[in-house]
């Protein structure tokens, strides 16, 4: 009996292998020899030839050009984790204040739904780039709009008013940059919102009602029910938004990378788009280290 | 504390049943004060903040709602506002949404450059073809993660979570190389000495939709396995039981149970087989899809519309016959998108994402 059950879980799992079979050969072929051959590639001096490519050791030339004496690339790297640095919270809370909002009932629900999931149909498109730059050609940019109120002194006054003296500029200058963003802002979160909603939904009922029965207030319930059945989402949602800004086509870096791709330089754009690489994975790791802690699982 | 709200009859619902003689408003304001007065001062506070809070957050909530919603929709509106305006009155600072004449000249001209209607097929034929086929081979496979334990499985599983970490960008170059020089088996080039050049046919889009490798294979592969490991055991232990195969029981059993996941896959697959122009730039130039033509858009229009030389177009200008041709490039999405909305929201909310 036992013999005959073993054998059984045995012949399951070869089935196992049965059913990734197809996957496994197409992974191989687009995918796994693709990225170790990228980064073999990364250490050598690589020219295009017929019907191969001509292959010669370099070490480590390409990463110390790419860091050291490329005019563009570490100027563009800064650049692009500063606004991941600066974006990512910002995505983050909004996305999850969103999906909170959506989340209640009201009339017209609905519609709201599908307009905030509507960036998810359009912005991975060339429709989504023409749109912004159209709009910028014609001047009547939303976000221009949108941001006047901050670029006058509105805000400094403001904090002056308060009786916070000198501290207005940056900060004037920093929701500035956010609010002159907020049209990419808001086409950045659809996925995220559909992640945090689908958190959302999954709040068991009893937990509902047991903060109900104690009187918690929204606020006591956003903290003590709300944020940690959500926070396993928050590091998926990181995770996710890091990965969406860092594959992007229109990101500088990556434009950088296609540029230099396209100028028969395969090996030192290898070398960039791996340490690019390199560095999210890096960030990715410190977060999820931090975050890890902080994430509650209902176990 | 709010138990004590309730047994001191506060929290429930009025009950209508109860026939009481008909009070009148002052009296039961009377009778309210009476029971507010039986309350703790701090059961007081919370139903008078409660009572604000309850009063004035909608409004707030729809002032929030609404101006992200226009945010959002922004773009479109403007979209549409530019694409039945005749191009003189771009020019005109008075107006801003609604322009004084409508014309379709621009939409006929963006079809035109376009060659719409023969795009729209070819697009359509690639799309469904490719979406069909991943959806079939992303679910045999995260079938076969989601609920078989095998040797190296978790290794596997680790090269679908970096087919959705790894830009496409990094692995450009292996895999034009590889459908440039296509040699089957390995043999093909020892047996005859030449490659194939797969390089612009349709079998560079086909193939990895075939082998579930895709555009974001990895991601529905993914959503696949989630949605599969969600659905009770008991279902296939049955069919086993009764003597099915794997094979079989997965077709017949699983696959019916995941009806949603498979539809918010496929749609979701069609979305972005349709505005990738990446992939399709890459390996499949002379391919005339949507997305690649409205990138070409500009050219084109260059070409075909504005070929005789007089006409002089400035960049605000050309900003109607790009908006028209945005406008129906994404048409076609945004009523498949109006009519399965439920679908693709409510579908990817629901698909296990959450069940990690």
């Amino acid at each position: 009996m036992r013999m005959s059950r073993l054998s059984y879980e045995k012949k399951k799992g070869l089935y196992g292998y049965g059913f990734i079979a197809l996957w496994f050969v197409g992974a191989l072929m687009f995918f796994i020899i693709p990225v170790c051959k990228s980064f073999y590639y990364s250490f050598n001096n690589v020219q295009p030839e017929t019907g191969y490519l001509l292959k010669s050791w370099a070490g480590l030339a390409n990463y110390k050009r790419a860091f050291m004496t490329d005019p563009t690339f570490r100027q563009y790297l800064v650049e692009a984790l500063k606004d991941m640095a600066l974006n990512l919270p910002i995505i983050i809370i909004f996305s999850m204040f969103v999906a909170i909002i959506i989340n209640q009932k009201f009339r017209g629900r609905t519609f709201a739904r599908a307009v905030f999931f509507l960036p998810v149909i359009i912005a991975t498109g060339p429709v989504y780039a023409i749109i912004t730059g159209n709009l910028e050609t014609n001047g009547n940019n939303s976000a221009e709009q949108f941001s006047t109120m901050f670029e006058t002194d509105m805000v400094d006054q403001l904090l002056e008013f308060i009786g916070i003296y000198g501290f207005g500029t940056q900060f004037t200058e920093m929701l500035s940059e956010i609010t002159s963003d907020i049209l990419n802002l808001v086409w950045k979160c659809g996925i995220q919102i559909i992640i945090f909603l689908s958190a959302l939904q999954g709040i068991p009922t009893s937990a509902k009602e047991a903060a109900a029965i104690e009187g918690a207030t929204s606020w006591e319930f956003f903290w003590k029910i709300t944020l940690p059945y959500v926070s396993p989402m928050i590091l998926v949602n990181i995770v996710y938004t890091v990965i969406d800004a860092f594959t992007d086509p229109t990101n500088q870096v990556m434009t950088r990378v296609l540029e230099v791709q396209s100028d028969w330089q395969y090996g030192y754009s290898a070398a960039m788009a791996w340490s690019y690489f390199g560095i999210i994975l890096i960030a990715l790791g410190i977060i999820f280290a931090i975050m890890n802690k902080l994430v509650w699982y209902d176990d | 504390m709010a138990s004590a709200l309730r047994s001191s009859g506060f929290l429930k619902k009025p009950e209508k049943k109860i026939k009481e003689p008909k009070m009148s408003r002052k009296e039961r304001k009377e009778r309210f004060q009476k029971r507010l007065e039986s309350l703790t001062p701090e059961e007081q506070r919370y139903l008078k903040r409660k009572r604000v809070i309850d009063a004035v957050w909608p409004i707030f909530r729809a002032l929030i709602v609404f101006g992200l919603c226009f945010i959002i929709l922004y773009p479109l509106i403007f979209m549409i506002s530019c694409a039945f305006r005749p191009r003189a009155e771009m020019n005109d600072p008075t107006i801003m949404w609604i322009p004084k004449t409508f014309t379709m000249s621009n939409i006929k001209d963006a079809i035109r450059a376009m060659d719409f209607w023969n795009t729209l097929g070819n697009t359509l034929v690639l799309n469904i073809g490719c979406s069909i086929l991943q959806v079939l081979t992303c679910a045999i496979t995260g079938y076969g993660f989601a609920r078989f334990k095998f040797k190296g499985k978790s290794i596997l599983f680790f090269v679908v979570i970096m087919m959705i970490l790894v830009p496409s960008q990094i692995i450009l170059i292996p895999q034009y190389m590889f459908f440039r020089y296509f040699n089957p088996f390995g043999i093909y080039h020892a047996a005859t000495g030449n490659y194939i050049n797969l390089i612009n046919t349709a079998v560079t889009m086909y193939f990895p939709a075939l082998t579930a490798n895709g555009i974001r294979a990895g991601l529905f592969i993914f959503l696949f396995r989630q949605s599969f490991r969600g659905l009770p055991k008991e279902l296939e232990d049955a069919a086993y039981l009764d003597g099915c195969s794997p094979l079989r029981t997965f077709i017949q059993v699983m696959v019916p149970n995941a009806g949603s996941t498979f539809l918010t896959v496929f749609l979701l697959s069609i979305v972005w087989y349709w505005n990738d122009y990446y992939v399709s730039t890459s390996f499949f130039t002379d391919n005339r899809t949507i997305a690649l033509m409205l990138k070409n858009l500009d050219a084109n229009l260059t070409r075909i519309i504005f070929d005789n030389g007089n006409v002089q177009v400035n960049v605000r200008e050309l900003i109607v016959w790009m908006e028209s041709g945005c406008l129906i490039s994404i048409l076609p999405m945004l009523i498949l998108y109006i009519c399965l909305q439920k679908n693709f929201t409510e579908g990817i909310a629901r698909s296990g994402l959450t069940g990690m």
